[in-house]
């Protein structure tokens, strides 16, 4: 195992304390009007929000962040085009909480940031491949909609693996793609997962921030 | 007003390349009282507080009428080549001066045809507003035929008390007309800058095997139109509950962030699209929708 895994297997854990398991990415909303409701429809949804949403357009941003670590602009297209006021708290509160744990543990300094463009630059600040990393964020993404699936649908753990374990070749494709894009390349289609994340603002029962 | 249409030429040799149009309209409103004297036939009628023309060009296939009798000063705007087709080059500019107020709305649906390989139409949008300025952008639905490509970038520039309003519709082809929209390209860019802070920022990238991205659950679940809106302004965060109020119950959504209100809309067609979006519009605007929305 090498020096720089060791350093993304933990940063992208689930147990690294930026409580992604607060956030669901609107897929709270998404269950209670029945869309999601078993390993099918969630794994549908999460590959869709890999592909033509916010896994592909944050991978680009970490991208662009690895790249030029100073470059603030890239920060502020980030919050920019968070489609919901919930979105921009999950991106902000876990980079923010990233940010700070990674600068006090593993130093150096690293500002405040929205998530993807955070660990962008703490990978590029330690060296980290950049390809690895990226897939690795996906990866921690696509799990925790996976756990948030098992805890509302619910669903089973083993059918959650399973369908974490069915997108591993979309996230290699989308992370190997998104490496070679340009900010202009940006962009997503994900207006019903957007809308969705919109009406959880209104959701009576939540058990999520977002 | 002469409308001249672009000159179509013959093809004695197929393959040819597309014929390219292009045209700009820059438009400019100050508030009345302002400048000096008054030009006749230079203002535009408006009720309650008045604006007049400061400055209009017009070139190539894109023309701008200044309907009377609107409930405001409204610019139509019209690409009198009929659509866009690869190659073709569109930018619309327009300038509310400080207390000014203006409507900007294209005539009629835009439509983005076929385009021949690797050939992309392009639209630019520049909105400028200056302090305690008024914009309503109010485009109709681009419809996106089989085999379009077109990208389109929206840029505004405000002063921070400034009122803007961005309406733009999309449906993937003509349900009632039976039309298959299989393959086509549609990324859209926006910058909507607020006292030279990006405020907001979108981003829109529906490309490739469209019919088969749109069926996917998360993007469109089938449905062929959707739209996004957007309203900066100081009191954007209090039409929240508003907007929520004249929303359709399934398939939209909106939330306030970072000084402006987000909207968004799926619909299963342009009718349907419409509809919601003149509901909506009636309940977030204090005043008639122009004209050309409601014929």
């Amino acid at each position: 195992m090498t020096e720089a895994l060791l350093k993304l297997a933990t940063w992208l854990s689930p147990s690294y304390p930026v409580g992604a398991f607060t956030y669901s990415h609107g897929f709270e909303a998404a269950i209670g009007d029945g869309a999601i409701h078993d390993a099918e429809t969630l794994a549908a949804w999460i590959a869709d929000t890999l592909e033509h949403g916010a896994g592909r357009t944050d991978a680009i941003l970490l991208a662009h962040a690895w790249r030029d670590p100073v470059d603030e602009q890239v920060a502020e297209l980030a919050r920019a085009l968070a489609p919901s006021s919930e979105r921009l708290l999950e991106a902000e509160a876990q980079g923010n909480a990233f940010a700070a744990t990674t600068a006090a543990a593993w130093g150096p300094d690293l500002p405040a940031a929205p998530y993807p463009v955070a660990i962008g630059r703490a990978a590029a600040q330690h060296g980290l491949p950049l390809e690895d990393t990226a897939a690795l964020y996906l990866h921690a993404f696509a799990s925790n909609l996976v756990s948030a699936g098992i805890r509302l649908i619910p669903l089973g753990q083993t059918e959650g693996q399973g369908v974490v374990a069915r997108l591993a070749p979309l996230i290699r494709r989308i992370a190997a793609e998104a490496i070679g894009a340009s900010l202009d390349d940006i962009g997503s289609a994900c207006f019903i997962g957007d809308i969705a994340a919109m009406r959880h603002e209104t959701q009576s029962v939540r058990l999520f921030r977002s | 007003m002469t409308l001249l249409a672009p000159g179509l030429p013959d093809a004695p040799h197929p393959p040819r390349r597309q014929p390219r149009a292009e045209g700009a309209v820059r438009v400019a409103v100050e508030a009345s009282g302002q400048g000096q004297g008054e030009r006749p036939g230079a203002a535009l009628r408006v009720r309650g507080p008045s604006s007049r023309l400061a400055d209009l060009y017009q070139s190539g296939s894109a023309r701008c009428l200044l309907p009377q009798g609107e409930p405001a000063a409204t610019a139509v705007l019209i690409n009198t080549a009929g659509g866009i087709t690869g190659g073709d080059r569109f930018a619309w500019h327009a300038r509310t001066g400080a207390g000014a107020e203006l409507v900007l709305a294209t005539q009629t649906a835009e439509r983005a045809y076929r385009a021949q390989p690797g050939e992309v139409g392009r639209v630019d949008v520049t909105l400028e507003l200056s302090p305690g300025a008024r914009l309503d952008w109010l485009a109709q639905e681009t419809i996106l035929f089989d085999g379009s490509a077109l990208e389109r970038c929206l840029r505004v520039e405000m002063a921070e008390d400034a009122h803007l309003l961005v309406v733009e519709p999309v449906v993937l082809g003509r349900a009632a007309m039976g039309e298959q929209v299989t393959q086509a390209h549609f990324a859209d860019r926006w910058e909507i800058r607020r006292g030279g802070r990006l405020i907001r920022a979108e981003a829109t990238r529906l490309s490739g095997p469209v019919a088969e991205i749109a069926a996917r659950p998360a993007v469109l679940a089938g449905q062929r139109a959707f739209a996004t809106i957007l309203y900066a302004a100081p009191d954007a965060e209090r039409k929240l509950s508003m907007a929520r109020e004249f929303l359709p119950k399934n398939c939209a959504g909106a939330s306030y962030l970072r000084e402006t209100l987000s909207i968004r809309l799926a619909a299963p067609d342009g009718a349907h699209l419409r509809s919601a979006l003149r509901h909506l519009l009636a309940g977030l605007r204090d005043r008639p929708l122009p004209r050309v929305w409601t014929m």
